[in-house]
């Protein structure tokens, strides 16, 4: 039996979690995802990027529930939502629970699926409202 | 010579159209579809086939090698032939590369054409680049759109309504386009049914189908030489396109791209945006012809949704938006639209447009966006 995150090279499994990006040493831009490829800003290969941890918190800049989509995964609806991270990148990911909207201050949680048949579990980044 | 001058040096006209109704997928091959186009094409413009000195295929999803197996059969010339894949904006690139073929000199007559078939998926490199993202496979289009919707509507106060009223009016125009795959007047209550991600609804989501769209540009030689009708040629005033650049954090990048690539085809043109009749605008979901309503500087932030309310936007308004029914009723089979786009302008600057004809249209625009991200747009003026 496992426990791993959905996202490895993403996320790691602290409490509270802790998003992994990337800081390009020559200038200075912090992004994420994180890639293996190059600066988008000033065009450093990755070779000059140190891993940058970001805290899961941030606010609500849009938010749509999604009623049709195409896998049985997640199950509909299920909200997501832009999140401006406190630390300046963007990121889009699920918000769970009642009374989200545009504003709203969000926090990162490990949110665990059914495990498989053999016991292995995958953890998901998720946010929920915090006021 | 920079590429901003180049159409003003040696100027081009789009000399023929043709289309393939956009449809749901069939057992119509692309061949079929793509060769219907061309055919009506060549017709439209009165010339020959022998008469054409190359040809672009904007296609995303045909896969490697259509250009020559389609259009042999309207006879082996051994012209040069090309794929152009630029995701959404397949076929707006493949009429800029034949713009760009005829403006250098190299070619006086040149086809443009976009065929598409869906397929199972898009097979879009985005998601193979190996940079993992939390969104992966809960954020698709449609989502992506909504969450540009959500913003929008919360910081401009805008209604759903307001929102779907943009569709209303796109489908009453494709309702007067045989072309369109979305043929139906629909209402307000109509629209707002079907919820699918968002405040967007099944009827502010384009649907993706088949089909195929021509155009045919040729040089004042081109014209000349083929006696070809003048009058009915139409003058390719600006191609511009641009790729995202590095914005500030945030959904608006969309606008924002759109934003700096009409700039720039405006410059080229030396026109401006009231200068307008007629615009075909990347409406795959409603929202967008308010975004970009407003970054192509049609009206200030916050305001597309009243001049749509106003009948602003409508054929006979002070700018007709996507008269053709737009991407949201004449459909989205990917390589055609861009192509489909720049006909359905040269059918209402030439006043051929029928019951959907924006009435004394001098100048028109063709926008297109594709994941990417990439930006199309070409400005067309009766000479
Ligand atoms: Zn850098």
């Amino acid at each position: 039996m496992t426990i791993q995150p959905r996202h490895p090279h993403l996320l790691k499994l602290v409490d509270p979690p802790i998003l992994v990006g990337h800081r390009c040493i020559t200038c200075e831009r912090i992004a994420f995802p994180p890639d293996p490829y190059g600066c988008e800003k000033c065009g450093s290969p990755a070779s000059n990027f140190e891993k940058w941890d970001l805290q899961a918190r941030g606010s609500v800049q849009a938010v749509a529930t999604v009623h049709r989509h195409h896998r049985p995964t997640p199950p509909t609806p299920f909200t997501v939502g832009v999140i401006e991270l406190v630390e300046g990148p963007v990121v889009k990911a699920i918000v769970e629970g009642d009374g989200v909207v545009v504003g709203s201050s969000v926090e990162g949680f490990l949110a665990p699926e059914e495990p498989d048949d053999a016991g292995n579990v995958i953890v998901d980044l998720r946010f929920r409202v915090t006021r | 010579m920079n590429a901003s001058s180049l159409l003003s040096t040696r100027p081009v006209f789009v000399v023929g159209i043709g289309l393939h109704r956009y449809q749901r997928r069939s057992d119509e091959t692309y061949v079929s579809l793509g060769l219907a186009a061309v055919r009506e094409a060549l017709s439209d413009a009165d010339v020959s086939w022998a008469d054409v000195d190359a040809a672009y295929t904007g296609t995303a999803l045909l896969g490697m090698g259509a250009s020559r197996i389609m259009l042999s059969k309207l006879g082996a010339t051994g012209i040069p032939m090309t794929q152009v894949e630029n995701a959404s904006a397949s076929g707006s690139s493949s009429v800029a590369q034949a713009c760009l073929e005829v403006a250098s000199g190299r070619s006086d007559v040149v086809v443009a054409l976009g065929v598409d078939k869906p397929r199972g998926g898009l097979g879009a490199a985005p998601g193979e680049a190996g940079i993992a993202n939390l969104e992966a496979g809960s954020v698709v289009p449609f989502t992506h759109f909504a969450l540009l919707a959500s913003e929008y509507m919360n910081l401009h106060g805008v209604s759903d309504e307001q929102v779907a009223k943009v569709a209303v009016k796109n489908h009453r125009n494709g309702s007067q386009n045989p072309f369109a795959q979305r043929q139906k007047v629909r209402s307000l209550e109509e629209v707002l049914t079907e919820p699918i991600s968002g405040s967007l609804t099944r009827l502010q989501c384009c649907p993706v189908g088949e089909g195929a769209a021509a155009v045919i540009i040729a040089s004042e030689e081109g014209i000349e030489r083929l006696r070809i009708d003048r009058s009915r040629a139409m003058q390719v005033v600006a191609s511009a396109t641009k790729t995202e650049g590095l914005y500030a954090e945030g959904v608006g990048i969309d606008a924002a791209l759109t934003a700096e690539t009409g700039a720039a085809a405006f410059e080229e043109a030396g026109l401006g945006p009231t200068d307008l009749d007629v615009l075909e605008v990347h409406d795959a979901f409603a929202i967008e012809e308010l975004l970009y309503a407003e970054a192509l500087g049609l009206c200030q932030p916050g305001e597309a949704a009243a001049r749509v309310e106003s009948g602003d936007f409508d054929i006979g308004g002070s700018c007709a938006f996507s008269p053709s029914g737009g991407l949201l009723a004449m459909g989205h089979p990917i390589g055609p639209t861009g192509v489909g786009q720049v006909a359905e302008v040269v059918r209402q600057l030439r006043g051929e447009a029928g019951s959907r004809q924006q009435p004394n249209a001098r100048v028109g625009m063709a926008h297109m966006v594709g994941v990417g991200a990439v930006c199309v747009v070409h400005i067309l003026r009766k000479p």
